[in-house]
């Protein structure tokens, strides 16, 4: 592993990723998913909350971590009224993951970022749905599986739009990486 | 560690995977908790509390973006009123459904039994303000809650039946469980010929079923079922389903019949919510 500098360079000196950016960016994603959504549709919809928070864990690992992600797991439950604790230990999870791939992760671009996350966002759905079973809630609607990919077609856009919103320039080649 | 403006000089913290753990330790022991036992009722309260006018204000986005586009005064009174219509017509045509047909029946009947007169229940007014987006149960969240009178248990009806009961009260909002939910189940009675049966959810929108049905029952499709009010929660003689088929037992005992739901489960956005009969008194005991 190569030494990393020891100052902020290229696109973080840029536009410093700011607690104030975390947290509006991540309260938008929030309100997004409360929306009074239709009924046929609520399995089509993707999990916004943590795509925007896993885009925090890859860009701003100081101020988007474990904490932030339980948290925001059990105001998700909450809102569901399901569980507590679910969609909290389902978050934590994909942060955990996320947070210790976060350097090689840094380094990609948006869509090599997609195929690697691909995996973890479908699992975060099989996840809720097994511990779902596993305490007792009746049958799983398997089809809530889909979100899973919807939210990996969205990661793109999702990753573009924020990269523009919050001021970060599209990550230069640098010959250090290889 | 990586180098953001606001990395610590000195890092002093449990590692990673050490504090992962904590966390799911955290959330095991409160997903243990709920499950097995309401003590986090409180929890759940005051976040919800503190969610709710987060709920309010994103139920009603469309309104907002009309009353932004159209600043004509006859506009905004005319959709008023179209929605005091709207809730006025629910109101009438739950109403008429429940009471306009039986009501003098019934009376009739119970003089002639000189049965005393079942108390009117008063209906209440909601409006569906989130759909709770879960694979696991059909329930929606209302914007009337303990402040406004309501109690668990309540039955939520619509303008073609029965819809569901209020299963979670909050200050300011209520969370109904649909009849259609796995859980959900309602006492029923057989318009036909009288027959008592038990209705309950599959988790599918449109689809009730009546299980563990005596094999020799007489239950046919096109049979209507009306709740029976035996179970001192729901109001006699609320439509409740339609049957749509029927079928013979395979390899167990009881045959199982499939139904639809009369009332817009999922469908409408006001429901009404009905005061729930009170028990019946105890059957007194004969005297000797």
């Amino acid at each position: 592993m190569s030494a990393r500098p020891l100052l902020p360079q290229g696109a973080e000196l840029a536009a410093p990723p700011s607690r104030r950016k975390v947290v509006g960016s991540l309260l938008v994603a929030l309100c997004l998913t409360l929306l009074p959504w239709a009924d046929e549709l609520r399995w089509l919809l993707p999990d916004l909350t943590l795509m925007v928070l896993l885009y925090w864990c890859i860009h701003a690992p100081r101020l988007a971590g474990l904490g932030l992600a339980f948290g925001l797991g059990l105001v998700t439950d909450v809102s569901h009224g399901l569980l507590l604790g679910l969609d909290a230990l389902a978050y934590c999870a994909a942060a955990f993951v996320v947070l210790s791939l976060q350097k090689r992760l840094e380094g990609f671009d948006a869509p090599r970022q997609t195929l690697q996350l691909a995996p973890l966002l479908l699992g975060k759905e099989a996840l809720v749905l097994t511990l779902g079973l596993a305490f007792g809630r009746g049958d799983a609607d398997w089809r809530y599986l889909i979100s899973g990919l919807v939210a990996v077609a969205l990661w793109l856009p999702m990753a573009i739009l924020m990269d523009r919103l919050t001021g970060r320039p599209a990550p230069v080649e640098s010959p250090a990486l290889d | 560690m990586p180098h953001t403006p606001q990395a610590h000089l000195f890092v002093r913290e449990m590692g990673l995977p050490a504090r992962f753990v904590l966390y799911v330790l955290v959330c095991l022991f409160l997903l243990g908790l709920d499950a097995r036992y309401t003590a986090l009722a409180w929890l759940r309260g005051g976040l919800n509390s503190a969610l709710h006018p987060l709920q309010q204000v994103l139920s009603t986005p469309w309104e907002w973006s009309q009353e932004v586009a159209g600043f004509f005064v006859t506009h905004g009174a005319l959709k008023l009123e179209n929605a005091r219509l709207r809730e006025e017509r629910t109101l009438m045509r739950i109403a008429q459904n429940d009471r306009a047909t039986l009501w003098a029946e019934n009376n009739n009947l119970r003089m002639l039994l000189d049965l005393p007169t079942r108390p009117d229940s008063t209906t209440r007014v909601a409006e569906i303000i989130q759909t709770v987006p879960s694979p696991f149960s059909r329930k929606v969240v209302i914007n009337r809650g303990q402040t406004h009178g309501l109690g668990v248990g309540w039955p939520v009806v619509d303008a073609g039946g029965l819809v569901g009961q209020v299963t979670r009260g909050y200050p300011f909002s209520s969370e109904v469980t649909l009849l259609t939910d796995r859980d959900q189940g309602a006492p029923v009675q057989n318009l036909r010929n009288g027959l008592r049966l038990i209705v309950s959810g599959t988790g599918s929108d449109r689809l009730l079923e009546v299980r563990f049905l005596d094999m020799h029952a007489d239950i046919k499709v096109g049979d209507l079922l009306y709740t029976s009010g035996i179970d001192g929660v729901y109001p006699a003689g609320i439509p409740v389903a339609q049957v749509v088929k029927t079928e013979p037992p395979h390899n167990t005992p009881f045959a199982r019949a499939y139904c639809r739901p009369l009332g817009g489960v999922g469908r409408y956005r006001h429901v009404a919510i009905l005061t729930p009969l009170a028990p019946p008194p105890p059957t007194p005991t004969a005297k000797p």
